[in-house]
């Protein structure tokens, strides 16, 4: 599997407008000002606090970030008198902002919001505290920013690893899913997976479209939700283990003792990777059932393979006879 | 259809441990041969690991190789030549 091909979206900005829908995050943000700017774009998904800025010091000035005010800039302002603030926020608007953040619900000074309504810089409020506020809009814009992907897989919470399987289309990914989801496992999705990175890991989510559809040669597309009840399905797992299923090939070399962690690359996140050759009359299922198992054992540190081979090490080295004597010079090294 | 039996020596310091099994097995996975071990009263077959694991081949042990089947040959000559290059490991007598 190729996973370098796998296509990357990444949104380049998105509109501020975006920060007031419903799912922002419950972050509960109200617009009290700059409603012209409502489509102007966020590039990036740091915060800034621009308290030196409205000092006057615009060298360095992080413009181009989410601006949060907390009560330390509110109080400032009210301090300053109205001319010099109208003046020293007239510098700060020559520069693109693309929005303003307000925290505990806090009201700054007329001549602000005046000014942002001029230069049409949405002004948001929240009643959050500036902490609060601040891991939260973090949090959402850095899930806004993240790369993302489509890709033709199937992802199963497996005693809660989060499997995504990936093969050849035919190989029996749908049917390994179905027989892990009546063994009691969670389905994510089939077929199309989304799958985005958060940090260093990756997420799978359900497609908001096809959800929890199963389609299986033969039967045709199931639900199933309805099927197996909602105890069956899931909607967003973190992936611990990529499971890939290949047809089995005698010149095929793979790791036959497990002693190897071989991972993969996928949206720049490094993922443990499995390889498993399909024959049939192989139990696929059960075999991932291990592999996940086995997964979650070896992150606690028992690592079956290695122990194993130790034993066989000590009892050889016991059980080892005198150096031979070698027979030619030249083999020596 | 004969059988070819020969002898080889485990030179290596480690005998035949998990990753010499592996590499055993594997490069002969393919063949269409039967191929055993047999050591120290106990017969292996040479295409499972956890057969060679059970061996117990330490340095030095002699170990009888036996091969039945179309491909015999190669696959003695393939065992031979694993055995020789001392599973690409430390040999026994540095």
């Amino acid at each position: 599997m190729n996973f370098d091909k796998i296509l990357e979206n990444r949104k380049p900005f998105i509109p501020v407008s975006r920060l007031l829908e419903r799912n922002a995050n419950d972050m509960d943000f109200k617009l009290l000002a700059g409603f012209q700017g409502i489509d102007r774009p966020v590039y990036t998904w740091d915060i800034n606090r621009p308290g030196l800025a409205l000092s006057g010091y615009l060298d360095y000035f992080a413009n181009d970030r989410v601006q949060i005010l907390g009560n330390t800039e509110i109080h400032y302002m009210e301090r300053v008198d109205p001319a010099e603030l109208a003046n020293r926020v007239v510098n700060m608007l020559a520069f693109e902002i693309p929005v303003f953040i307000l925290s505990r619900n806090l009201l700054p000074q007329p001549i602000f919001l005046d000014m942002c309504n001029r230069y049409g810089i949405p002004v948001l409020r929240s009643s959050l505290t500036t902490d609060e506020l601040i891991s939260k809009i973090i949090l959402f814009l850095a899930e806004e920013f993240a790369p993302s992907s489509t890709i033709h897989a199937t992802a199963v919470d497996v005693y809660g690893v989060g499997c995504l399987i990936m093969g050849k289309a035919g190989i029996g990914k749908s049917e390994s899913a179905l027989e892990l989801v009546e063994r009691g496992h969670r389905l994510v999705a089939d077929d199309m997976v989304q799958i985005q990175r958060r940090g260093n890991s990756i997420h799978v989510k359900t497609h908001h479209v096809t959800k929890h559809n199963m389609e299986i040669r033969g039967v045709g597309v199931i639900d199933l939700r309805y099927i197996f009840g909602v105890g069956s399905v899931r909607d967003f797992k973190r992936i611990g283990l990529i499971i890939e299923l290949v047809e089995a090939d005698p010149e095929l070399q793979f790791d036959r003792l497990g002693m190897s962690m071989p991972f993969v690359e996928i949206l720049g996140a490094r993922i443990p990777y499995l390889n498993i050759p399909v024959r049939p009359g192989r139990n696929i299922a059960i075999i991932i059932e291990v592999a996940a198992l086995n997964w979650r054992l070896k992150e606690m540190g028992v690592d079956s393979a290695k122990i194993l081979d130790e034993a066989v090490r000590a009892n050889n080295l016991r059980r080892n006879r005198p150096p031979l004597k070698p027979e030619k010079k030249k083999d020596l090294w | 259809m004969s059988e070819l039996i020969e002898d080889v020596i485990v030179i290596n310091t480690l005998g035949i441990h998990a990753r010499p099994a592996a590499l055993l097995a594997q490069s002969i996975a393919h063949f269409q041969s039967e191929v055993y071990l047999i050591f120290d009263g106990n017969r292996v077959n040479a295409k499972s690991i956890m057969g060679l694991l059970t061996l117990g081949a330490a340095r030095g042990s002699r170990i009888t190789v036996t091969c039945s089947g179309d491909d015999a040959e190669e696959a003695m000559a393939r065992v031979k030549d694993i055995f020789e290059s001392g599973f690409n490991e430390i040999k026994g007598y540095e």
